[in-house]
């Protein structure tokens, strides 16, 4: 950096995806409030184990392979060719945005005084990362294994979201040039495709023991606790702005990156480098979590539970397109998305005895499928990408978006990288007999030794005199 | 070890290094370290888990036993 407004714009990037990364955590702390607040006493210290160690787990596969697969796999790999070297293979080549300089021995992967992003753009995708692990962690708690759930976790958050998001979410992505794919805010590449994800282990992993009658009637087994459970969800819509803000690049000249000759044009843009603004995707984050809680408030006749897993599914439904909806279109998504989630959670509970302890297939799966379905026709005809407008199936160039391209775009997230894929490895792990705590650990709770310790170490402490 | 032993040398070069971590070229050791340390620590945290859930399961506790460990602060 030797000229000052160049060094200014490159620091001033750095510092805004760092702060995005800060602002995220929030949405793990809330995680780990919530599903405690909605365990059960007995599994309390599990619970939060769980969650806390998909921390490290996560972070270190994303370093040592998951932040590589978003880079290389964009063409499928052999489904659409590359914009950057018309090759439909793993992009590795030598060009500026090959995954060549994001294997974990690469000197950009580190302190290079030559490179500002790198790091702070691998952290904001790792935060992603946490988040698609941690929707999976809540709906398996107090039966599944912290081995099992590890594995799981690193499977959809250094896998099968990485690939998603090299397919829909990268701007050189075959799900953008064939299906018209659009999903600025992760509908679909984090929320569908882990809600699926987590249906996948759900169908293997069988409900919490008393969950259901013997006659089949689901029981209630609510939160334990509503003020984490409350504090839990405030602190994930929080950590979404963080999040929102994280999927825009913050200053960019679209002119010279579209080839406009004598075009300059600086503006935000979404991740798949379209214009759009903070301002604009303020407006409609409030409107459609507004939405969201006020849909969920009349359906769940003020469950508080349902009213504020609501409004996070308003704005999950309303992600996909939420770069350019009008705040109104975004509130009434998110309405709706609320009413798909919760109709579907209960249909599917009744219909195939599936126990998702915290909704978290109904707010992320069902919402942000509904949210990519919506899109396609409140978007229908918007080009997906900057670069060049043409049609579905052809590859060279980039669909515009539509309901058919979103819906097989909503298929591929949800079905294809989220339940078979949970599905599968879920089996292999009850296969191994590594899946589900045995059944004596479940009913005498998983904190059931530490909570004795704790009580022999309190009695010792309570009759000593000095 | 050291990549960098004096600032002004390094930045006024014709070309500044960007890499300045210790042990520069030694990334495929640093690599291979972290990678036995992942499947090592999966290995021998599942390997106490199941003794843990083992002997629980054993004791065979009711389901509502735990309340008697509720400590009262």
């Amino acid at each position: 950096m030797t000229d000052e407004l160049g060094a200014l714009t490159t620091i001033f990037t750095e510092f805004y995806y760092w702060v995005t990364v800060v602002l995220m955590f929030l949405i793990h702390v809330g995680f780990c409030m919530y599903e405690v607040g909605a365990s059960r006493y007995k599994h309390h210290q599990h619970t939060l184990m769980k969650n806390t160690m998909l921390i490290p787990l996560v972070t270190v596969t994303w370093f040592l392979f998951g932040w590589w697969i978003y880079w290389a796999f964009p063409t499928g790999p052999g489904l659409a060719p590359s914009i950057m070297n018309e090759s439909a293979a793993l992009i590795t080549d030598e060009s500026a945005f090959s995954a060549k300089w994001y294997v974990p021995t690469s000197q950009l992967m580190a302190v290079n005084l030559g490179d500002h992003i790198s790091g702070v753009f691998w952290a904001a995708f790792l935060l992603f990362s946490w988040t698609a692990a941690s929707i999976v962690s809540g709906a398996v708690i107090e039966r599944i294994t912290t081995f099992a759930f590890g594995i799981l976790a690193i499977a959809i958050g250094s896998v099968f979201w990485t690939i998603d998001a090299a397919w829909g979410w990268h701007f050189d992505g075959w799900m953008l040039k064939l299906l018209g794919y659009h999903d600025a805010y992760a509908s679909g590449v984090i929320h569908a495709c882990a809600g699926g994800f987590a249906l996948g282990i759900l169908a293997v992993l069988g409900p919490r023991i008393g969950k259901f009658s013997s006659s089949g009637e689901p029981r209630n087994i609510g939160p334990r606790n509503p003020w984490l459970v409350t504090v839990g969800l405030f602190l994930i819509y929080t950590g979404f702005w963080g999040f929102y803000a994280a999927c825009n690049i913050p200053i960019f000249n679209l002119g010279p990156e579209y080839g406009m000759e004598g075009v300059t044009y600086f503006t935000a843009t979404n991740i798949y480098v379209t214009p759009t603004t903070l301002s604009g995707i303020t407006f409609n984050f409030l409107m459609s979590l507004s939405g969201g809680l006020l849909a969920g408030y009349v359906i769940s006749k003020g469950d508080p539970f349902w009213t504020y897993s609501s409004g996070l599914a308003g704005i999950i439904c309303a992600s996909a397109g939420n770069d350019l909806y009008h705040p109104i279109q975004s509130m009434i998504i998110g309405m709706i998305g609320v009413v798909v989630a919760y109709k579907m959670h209960y249909w599917v509970e009744r219909k195939f005895k599936i126990d998702d302890a915290v909704g978290a297939v109904a707010v992320h799966g069902y919402a942000g499928f509904a949210g990519l379905v919506i899109c396609g026709f409140v978007l229908n005809g918007y080009p997906s990408s900057g670069y060049s407008v043409g049609s579905m199936w052809v590859g060279t160039d980039y669909a515009a978006i539509n309901p058919l391209g979103m819906f097989i775009g909503a298929l591929v997230m949800f079905v294809v990288l989220g339940f078979i894929p949970g599905w599968i490895i879920a089996k292999v792990l009850h296969g191994i007999g590594k899946l589900r705590i045995p059944r004596e650990v479940e009913l005498a709770g998983l904190d059931y030794e530490i909570m004795e310790a704790a009580k022999d170490d309190e009695k010792s402490v309570a009759s000593a005199s000095r | 070890m050291a990549t960098v032993s004096n600032w002004i040398d390094h930045l006024s070069a014709k070309e500044v290094a960007g890499a300045v971590y210790p042990g520069v070229g030694s990334e495929g050791i640093l690599v291979l370290i972290a990678f036995v340390l992942w499947v090592g620590w999966h290995v021998i945290s599942a390997k106490q888990e199941s003794d843990k859930l083992a002997k629980l399961a054993r004791k065979r506790h009711g389901p509502n036993d735990w309340k008697s460990n509720v400590t009262d602060g």
